[in-house]
């Protein structure tokens, strides 16, 4: 075979083998490509395409939806919700609502094949999505069931067991790919299990390394945050989102959830390391290479698993490489990823449960901010000031982007015992408001905010991109999706949908046409100009 | 008070699951609906449990704790046998048998029954603990009442628009005491919810109604005779929504916890 012909056969060679791993990358992925949950390792969630942009965004139809059948009402949820940003890969997208995936034409949105799941139990709150390498995908039953197909067809290659649904443990996050890895995350409040990363073989689905939420034993590096060993064995930590990945520090960030027993901290006295952190991990060992606690000892629910979006920056004439996060507890921080310094930490909604921070920017709580027999007011609405849905950070105008909960909460402690157990309280909702904020990296400073006016989000938040066309999109708690400038918080476009966006936007060049897809409800949406192509 | 389209957001969304809530808010996921969501597997009998109770007590209190959770002996409520256990399958022959080389008696003389109760008092006690929907508010009438009072004709400002023996007359016979709290701490759910709007047309023409629905693009309003009626919010239509909450709103960033049990424990006078 000549090199010529070798040359032509290229193209199909990638199609047969799936994903190219040089899609894999921290920043940028190929234009026609959207390789991971977040597009790229970093998180930014920032397009370079162009081609929809400020000027033309008038012209953006949709052109075809794919709308979920035959499923039906999910149990304990109600209908399903598409949570999961598609990956698309040669052409087609892979997306996921929980116990189903679907293999869908990204140029036609019609069907190619869809898998289904039964499962024995495990919470049906969310799927994000799947995982791919080569030509598998990666994907999580609720009930701990970690499974491999085959992107061709859908047909199932192995699965492995990877948590114990009946301990209340449960699995929703899509899976992320790196190097020959493939990280393995799991949730579950109610019954005080202890967290845990996992990586995992990607040919054979075995365990490579596990990484714990907490310390093993008393006497272990930070154990002396937890009064014993079997307040550390049920302390929470759960890791239920995809975290994020610098291939040249060949560190994992990943977010842990909040302590257990949830609201009732009094058999956990301590900061109850690593809960309610930002933990930079080695991606071949597990080894913990730093950490940044968000909520030391937190009794609030207040998961820390917002994704911690990577970019670099010059800060003070220094080039930096950097990771900002919009925290559920309502901090941002921007910290050092090399080694996990704090450059910001200030609040992006009311904190009034702080006393300010500490000499490494964590959050101080304040004991009598924790949730009490007669209440305590808080003022972030009960679920945090904000929470998974995806944020986005803009390289052009160096501000990231979140939709935030601005409000009040009374958190109420509904267990006094010595020892209590699961939730032992609730953050009773008071007020919660829908707002888009524009947060300068270099300060944490609102640069410019959107106050929605229907209020709440409710049950369903929307993830957010940015382009380098000059846009911003997301959802409103109004069925609508709009398009802003990034710059100045402007509405340039909006399409009303019948349900709320409920993922993170994404987009891709195909053909040479730009591609929006997003995510709303039961029904994915595609768009694209009108007479493109 | 009137403000521009004034933003207030209504959500009294009782129970958030740690990742987020599900379909439904107050009063939308009791404990069955939640037990459901959770894959709790079959419900706890609640009479069997009940007699479970009473032979758990005397037989195995001691070691594990009156409500299971564990004392010299180890905590049952998060006991995987337990939680992997639907109806007794696992857990009544191992109380039959025991656990001699762990120090726990084997329970041979209780009958099938009894021990099948028992099994249904752990099942309780595991629904109790992972089942927030069945949680309940513990006692907020701690404050002082004369405190309270004062507050509310003082500092709090109540006493503009509110007077114990007006539109607050017998109101802690209408609510208990939690939500007597949480409603005067927001009322946004209660008559709150209802705001008038009014929508004021290039021509100057004024519609006004009770606000169905609005967002950055339209509002809804329902008009005096009933019917609803949409508006698109471009080329200068103005809308004004008011806002009878205001003052409620403001106290919410003045409030200490002290203040707002002082105030919780004067309503409760009001019966």
């Amino acid at each position: 075979m000549n090199p010529r012909t070798l040359l032509f056969l290229l193209p199909v060679l990638a199609a047969s083998q799936g994903l190219d791993p040089k899609a894999l990358r921290l920043f940028q992925p190929p234009a026609d490509t959207w390789p991971t949950y977040n597009g790229d390792y970093s998180g930014r969630r920032y397009s370079p395409l162009a081609q929809i942009n400020a000027a033309n965004i008038s012209s953006l139809i949709p052109v075809w939806t794919y709308r979920i059948a035959g499923v039906g009402p999910q149990r304990g949820v109600g209908n399903p919700v598409i949570k999961s940003t598609p990956l698309l890969v040669n052409g087609v997208l892979y997306f996921t609502i929980p116990d189903h995936v679907f293999a869908v034409d990204a140029r036609r949105g019609r069907l190619l094949w869809q898998y289904d799941w039964e499962d024995h139990g495990g919470h049906l709150v969310g799927q994000r999505g799947v995982g791919m390498y080569g030509n598998w995908l990666y994907f999580l039953g609720p009930d701990g069931w970690f499974i491999s197909l085959d992107a061709h067809t859908g047909k199932e290659r192995w699965r492995k067991k990877v948590a114990d649904e009946k301990l209340q443990y449960f699995t929703t996050t899509s899976t992320l790919v790196v190097k020959n890895h493939v990280l393995v995350g799991v949730g579950g409040d109610a019954m005080d299990v202890r967290g845990y990363l996992e990586s995992r073989d990607p040919e054979t689905g075995e365990l490579q390394w596990r990484w714990w939420s907490e310390p093993e034993k008393p006497g272990d590096p930070g154990s002396d945050t937890w009064p014993n060993k079997a307040a550390m064995d049920h302390g929470g930590g759960m890791t239920w989102m995809p975290g994020t990945y610098d291939p040249d520090l060949n560190l994992l960030y990943w977010g842990t959830g909040n302590a257990n027993p949830v609201y009732a901290g009094q058999s956990r006295k301590g900061a109850n390391l690593w809960t309610a952190s930002i933990v930079a991990l080695n991606a071949d060992t597990g080894k913990l290479a730093w950490w940044f606690q968000a909520s030391p000892h937190d009794t609030h629910d207040w998961d820390n698993v917002e994704t911690p979006v990577l970019f670099d920056a010059t800060v003070d004439g220094r080039p930096r490489k950097l990771l900002a996060q919009a925290a559920r507890c309502g901090y941002f921080f921007v910290l050092d990823r090399t080694d996990g310094k704090n450059l910001v930490s200030k609040g992006f909604v009311g904190v009034n449960w702080s006393k300010g921070v500490d000499g490494k920017g964590q959050p101080i709580p304040d004991p009598a901010k924790e949730p009490q027999v007669d209440g305590s007011l808080i003022n972030i609405p009960g679920g945090g000031g904000t929470n998974w849905p995806p944020p986005s950070y803009n390289p052009d105008t160096g501000l990231f982007y979140v939709n935030a909960a601005r409000g009040y909460s009374i958190a109420y402690l509904t267990d006094t015992d010595e020892q209590p157990e699961g939730y032992g309280g609730r953050g009773g909702g008071l007020i919660t408001e829908a707002v888009l904020e524009a947060l300068d990296v270099k300060t944490g400073n609102i640069s410019w905010s959107h106050a929605y006016p229907s209020g709440t989000f409710g049950t369903s938040f929307s993830g957010i991109l940015t382009t380098a066309g000059k846009l911003l999109f997301t959802g409103d708690p109004s069925q609508n999706l709009i398009a802003f400038d990034p710059a100045s918080g402007k509405i340039l476009w909006h399409y009303h949908l019948a349900q709320n966006v409920s993922n993170g936007p994404s987009t891709a060049l195909l053909d040479g046409r730009q591609y929006l897809i997003v995510g709303a409800g039961d029904t994915l949406y595609a768009f694209a100009q009108r007479g493109a192509n | 008070m009137r403000m521009l389209c004034a933003i207030s957001a209504l959500a009294l969304t009782a129970l958030l699951p740690a990742q987020e809530p599900p379909a439904g808010g107050r009063g939308g996921r009791g404990g069955p609906a939640l037990r459901e969501f959770l894959g709790l597997g079959p419900p706890p009998d609640a009479e069997a449990a009940e007699r479970g109770a009473k032979l758990f007590s005397p037989n195995c209190g001691f070691c594990h704790g009156e409500k299971a959770n564990g004392a010299s002996g180890p905590d049952l409520v998060r006991s995987p046998v337990v939680l992997h256990d639907e109806k007794g399958e696992l857990i009544v022959p191992l109380l039959r048998e025991g656990r001699p080389d762990k120090g726990m008696p084997a329970f041979a003389a209780m009958t099938s029954a009894q021990l099948s109760d028992i099994a249904q008092f752990l099942h309780l006690r595991v629904e109790l603990t992972a089942n927030r929907g069945t949680y309940k508010t513990l006692n907020v009438v701690t404050g002082d009442p004369k405190r309270g009072e004062q507050y509310f004709n003082g500092a709090g400002g109540c006493a503009a628009c509110h007077s114990p023996t007006g539109d607050l007359a017998k109101i802690a016979a209408r609510y208990p005491p939690d939500q007597l709290q949480n409603r005067f701490l927001w009322p946004g759910g209660g008559r709150g919810a209802a705001r008038k709007v009014t929508v004021e047309l290039p021509s100057g023409e004024k519609v006004s109604g009770t606000l169905a629905r609005i967002d950055d693009f339209s509002v809804d309003l329902t008009d005096a005779s009933g019917v609803r009626r949409s508006f698109n919010r471009d080329n200068g239509v103005r809308v004004d929504v008011e806002d009878r909450l205001t003052a409620h709103r403001a106290l919410l960033d003045k409030y200490s916890d002290a203040d707002i049990h002082d105030l919780t424990a004067y309503l409760v006078t009001l019966k």
